[in-house]
């Protein structure tokens, strides 16, 4: 254009400005986006997907448990928790003030909560604080939450179990994770609950189920938005227990007011129907957390309720164990079932006489009518005969000596005496006197119920050695078999129906069913002297001997072992008779051919009988009243 | 007035093609960044189309300012800086306070800030001023221009609104600059300047301090005052060299990023349209200012040279320390980017400067006349 030429009006240093200024921006700023989007870009892209994506977990749902008819017996109620997500909060320290005000929560305690939550809980997660709040704190939180920015309300699940001390053994409970739970399960979070004891403890992983992980995006005033779950939470499977609640809660009744256990047990499957040990506790209270006083109340009651004295609590065995000499007698090949032995009233061994609980003695008998009569001396010499390591090591053969594997926890394998353990336990060798006393289960030996239940069981169940279920959906385990010949594993069921008949188990006759026992006395001290044996009733509680019934009932192939220890209960066939009575009657229904005929039972006037060395006092002996002694 | 063809013919037609550009890509930025993730969905605020609304207004300013002869404008200088004084001194006394400071007039139908006016007074009255001489500035004449621009600077700098004090002064210096000052003076200058930076310390305030600390180091304070820095380069740097895409921008949508329809809007655009987006739009910026500097170049009389110098300055600065303060090299100031931050006034000045430029672009041929 011909105005080009004319005269420059502009300032030649100023338009020269002007160029390198634009450029200057130009290339100052290209290089800041170079190196902000392409230099870093991937650094901030991660940033921004941080800012954004948060994962968060799901809990899944608890498998509920039921008995084996479908009550429920653990439970899974939703309830309210207090959280605090650190990211929302402005002044912690005030807030937690707040917190111990409304919910009378302690405050140090909740100090120590933040602290240890603060190391595992994610900043925008809810850290909980207070769990299972009441209704008037909930209200009271939910009308101020405007003003505590980070506290938040959480629905959490709370384990209830409606049946409380009757299943606390079996079912256990859960609690919060602690510590090391949490170290060692990366899947649990601060605030989750898990198995402590029992059932619960055991089946852990069955109950329990996958916690989901969902994906939100978060914008910068906390809004979630676009929820993508990533990982569905899966469900904890639901439970049928085997056990039978009706019967189990008669099994609690029968106990009532004494410390004891009942074992009932399918012989052919191993399933439980029943497992009650009495005293007992309220699992529930140990949810949430015992308070102090509850758990000093519980911890220091003489009876010991925590303990379940069907797996935990070992004890002699008494006359009981007697069935298991007769098969390791039988198995050793040490007798036969034509062996006959003189009982004279005592046995000596070295200078020391060892009694049969009946004085006179029961003369000359086989083992069919030793066992009946539950003669002591025929045990001793069998005891003799294979000495205490044959004894040992057939029982620990059918599973004495060793937990039975039952799925709940801290089981105890009581104890089966050899040579070689008493070195080790007291550095002395083993006396003969010893094996004496092991032979009528005295002395060191001791036995759980679930194991006499588990070893009954074995010997009609054609010596299949069962794992004791709990759970009723699973299959039979076969543990092992009894190392014994059919037909002797038959004479000793035969010698326990024959106990019934005209033995010490009298009291558990049924006219409808083909029933088994055996009852055990087991001394808890030592009596020197037959003079010193005093009637049950006037002995303090603590020295009283326990009492054991093993039973088996057939009611037209209808089978069932019931096994019945009570603490310091004196004879067994006195305390636990009428027990297993009753449980059989809850089983089979009331038995038709005694209604009359139902009165006291005979061993009532014949308790006495020494399982040991002690003799019964005179005059027990009556030949219609059958032997006291085991 | 018969019409004369060459009015048409020597508009700056580029200039106006780039400011329209850059507006649209303003509304087409600010229609993103009105949304804001609700659930699932997004909603709109209404900046957009609002920003359209104050478009229609800039252009019809902009024709105003193109049809009548720019020369006019000198002689209004004065009387227009009497003006400005006045209201300046007026928002001091009678001004709405918003949030500690006195920066607006309560006109009823809207808020009037006397500083935008102040900007343009002192964008005319300097280009009168300094193109009455074309010699450098020696020490007497660069005084008195200086003393002309401190009174409403400082006005505005005690009201207080220290980005828009600052604005003043330096469209005058950019101007200054333009006229060139005498070796001697800049030498003395170039001394002393250097000097006077750590006394201007002892006048900010404590904010305005913390902002400059916070630029060496964001990472002090992520959730305070680096927060704006921080999320402003975390969107910026997410948008990769390809982006994320329109709307898609996860920084803008779910509210991390402050202030991104005004003062960060651009970070907008940066998340969602990448390193090549940015350049683009950085370049359009400098074609648009390279058109003002023609204009300057062509301009056939040193006032209208001047003026559109001025006008190079005003944008200038502006985008220098906007993006600068968005991409984490300059303190954060409140001063938007023309075109692509939302703004009423500011678009209707932005849309009357570039009619200035073009109204000087259009009227060279009538002193070839003369």
């Amino acid at each position: 254009m011909r105005f080009e030429s004319e005269t420059q009006h502009a300032p030649r240093t100023g338009l020269i400005l002007l160029q390198a200024l634009i450029l200057g921006l130009f290339c100052l700023f290209t290089l800041r986006f170079w190196y902000l989007q392409v230099h870093k870009g991937e650094y901030f892209a991660k940033q921004a997907l941080d800012n954004q994506m948060r994962q968060m977990l799901i809990h899944s749902a608890r498998g509920r448990v039921w008995d084996r008819n479908g009550v429920p017996v653990a439970v899974s109620e939703p309830s309210f928790a207090l959280g605090l997500v650190r990211e929302d909060c402005e002044d912690v320290d005030k807030t937690l003030d707040k917190v111990a005000e409304w919910t009378g929560a302690d405050r140090q305690a909740l100090t120590e909560t933040f602290k240890r939550g603060k190391k595992r809980v994610k900043p925008f997660e809810p850290l909980i604080l207070v769990t299972d709040l009441p209704f008037d704190a909930l209200a009271r939180i939910e009308a101020n939450s405007v003003f505590w920015p980070g506290l938040r309300i959480v629905v959490r699940q709370k384990r209830h179990y409606p049946e409380g001390d009757l299943l606390a053994h079996v079912l256990g409970y859960v609690a919060e994770a602690n510590e090391e739970e949490l170290e060692a399960n990366p899947a649990l979070a601060l605030g989750d609950s898990v198995g402590k004891q029992g059932l619960e403890l055991t089946l852990e992983d069955r109950l329990r189920g996958e916690k989901g992980r969902k994906q939100v995006e978060v914008d910068a005033l906390g809004r979630q938005h676009n929820e993508q779950v990533l990982l569905e939470p899966e469900a904890g499977s639901n439970i049928q227990l085997s056990i039978d609640l009706g019967l189990q809660r008669r099994c609690a009744e029968l106990l009532e007011g004494q410390a004891g256990a009942i074992v009932v047990m399918q012989p052919d499957t191993g399933k439980v129907l029943a497992l009650v040990s009495r005293p007992s506790f309220d699992n529930n209270l140990f949810v949430l957390g015992v308070p102090t006083d509850k758990w000093k109340e519980i911890r220091d009651n003489p009876m010991h309720p925590i303990q379940n004295r069907t797996t935990q609590g070992v004890y002699p065995p008494g006359s009981i164990f007697k069935l298991l000499m007769a098969a390791a007698g039988l198995a050793g090949g040490y007798i036969t079932p034509e062996t006959r032995a003189l009982c004279t009233g005592s046995y000596k061994v070295g200078n020391r006489d060892f009694h049969c609980w009946k004085k006179g003695g029961h003369g000359n008998l086989d083992l069919e009518e030793a066992l009946v009569h539950s003669c002591d001396v025929y045990f001793y010499k069998l005891g003799e005969r294979m000495g205490i390591d044959k004894i040992h090591d057939f029982a620990e053969s059918v599973g004495f000596g060793q937990p039975t594997g039952v799925d709940l926890p801290h089981e105890k394998g009581g104890l089966m005496p050899s040579k070689e353990w008493k070195k080790k336990r007291f550095g002395q060798p083993w006396s003969r006197g010893e094996t004496i006393n092991a032979s009528i289960g005295q002395g060191h030996v001791l036995v759980s119920p679930l194991q006499v239940a588990r070893f009954v069981s074995s010997l009609i169940n054609g010596g299949k050695l069962l794992k004791p279920l709990l759970v009723d959906t699973d299959e039979p385990v076969v543990q092992g078999t009894l190392p014994l010949k059919d037909e002797y594993r038959e004479l000793i069921a035969k010698a326990m129906v024959e106990t019934t008949e005209r033995g010490t188990a009298r009291s558990i006759k049924r006219t409808d069913a083909t029933m088994g026992g055996k009852t055990g006395t087991a001394q808890v001290v030592k009596l020197i002297d037959a003079n010193n044996r005093r009637k049950t009733e006037d002995m303090p509680y603590k020295y009283r001997d326990h009492a054991w019934l093993a039973s088996f009932g057939d009611k037209n192939g209808e089978r069932y072992v019931v096994v019945c220890l009570v603490e310091h209960g004196g004879h067994g066939g006195t305390a636990g008779g009428p027990i297993v009575k009753a449980v059989y009657d809850y089983l089979y229904g009331e038995d038709p051919g005694v209604k009359t005929a139902h009165a006291p039972k005979a061993p009532q006037t014949a308790q006495d009988a020494g399982a040991s060395p002690p003799a019964a006092p005179a005059g027990t002996a009556e030949p219609d009243i059958p032997e006291a002694g085991d | 007035m018969p019409f004369d063809r060459r009015l048409i013919l020597c508009v700056n037609w580029p200039l106006l093609g780039l400011a329209f550009a850059l507006f649209g890509v303003g509304v087409l930025n600010l229609y993103s960044a009105s949304g804001f993730r609700m659930g699932d969905e997004v909603s709109l605020m209404p900046f957009y189309n609002k920003q359209l609304i104050w478009g229609l207004a800039g252009l019809c300013c902009m024709l105003v300012s193109v049809l009548f002869d720019y020369k006019r404008l000198a002689a209004a200088a004065w009387p227009l800086m009497c003006v400005t004084l006045v209201l300046l001194a007026l928002v001091l006394v009678a001004g709405k306070t918003v949030s500690g400071s006195k920066r607006w007039l309560d006109l009823g139908a809207f808020n009037f800030q006397p500083s935008e006016l102040a900007k343009i007074a002192m964008l005319i009255l300097a280009a009168k001023l300094l193109s009455k001489r074309s010699e450098m500035l020696g020490w007497l004449e660069l005084f008195q221009i200086m003393a002309v621009g401190l009174v409403p600077a400082l006005l505005i700098i005690v009201e207080p609104d220290l980005g828009s004090g600052l604005s003043v002064l330096l469209l005058l210096f950019g101007l200054i600059l333009y006229r060139g000052i005498a070796a001697s003076v800049l030498k003395v200058i170039a001394v002393l300047a250097p000097a006077l930076v750590p006394c201007g310390w002892f006048f900010l305030r404590p904010y305005q301090k913390q902002r400059i600390l916070t630029l060496l180091d964001p990472e002090k304070d992520p959730l305070g005052s680096g927060y704006h820095i921080i999320q402003s380069r975390i969107a910026i740097g997410s948008g990769q060299m390809w982006g994320k895409g329109f709307l898609e921008g996860t920084q803008s949508q779910l509210r991390y990023l402050p202030e991104k329809h005004t003062d960060f809007a651009i970070a907008v655009f940066a998340e969602e349209w990448g390193f090549v987006g940015s350049i683009v739009l950085l370049a359009l910026f400098c074609l648009f200012l390279y058109q003002i500097y023609v204009t300057a170049k062509k301009s056939k009389d040193r006032f209208g040279s001047f003026l559109a110098a001025g006008v190079f300055f005003y944008f200038f600065w502006q985008i220098l320390i906007n993006m600068g303060m968005v991409l984490g090299i300059m303190p954060v100031v409140g001063i938007p980017l023309p075109f692509i931050s939302y703004g009423g006034s500011a678009t209707i000045v932005n849309f009357a400067l570039v009619g200035i430029v073009v109204n000087v672009s259009m009227r060279r041929f009538m002193f070839k006349k003369n």
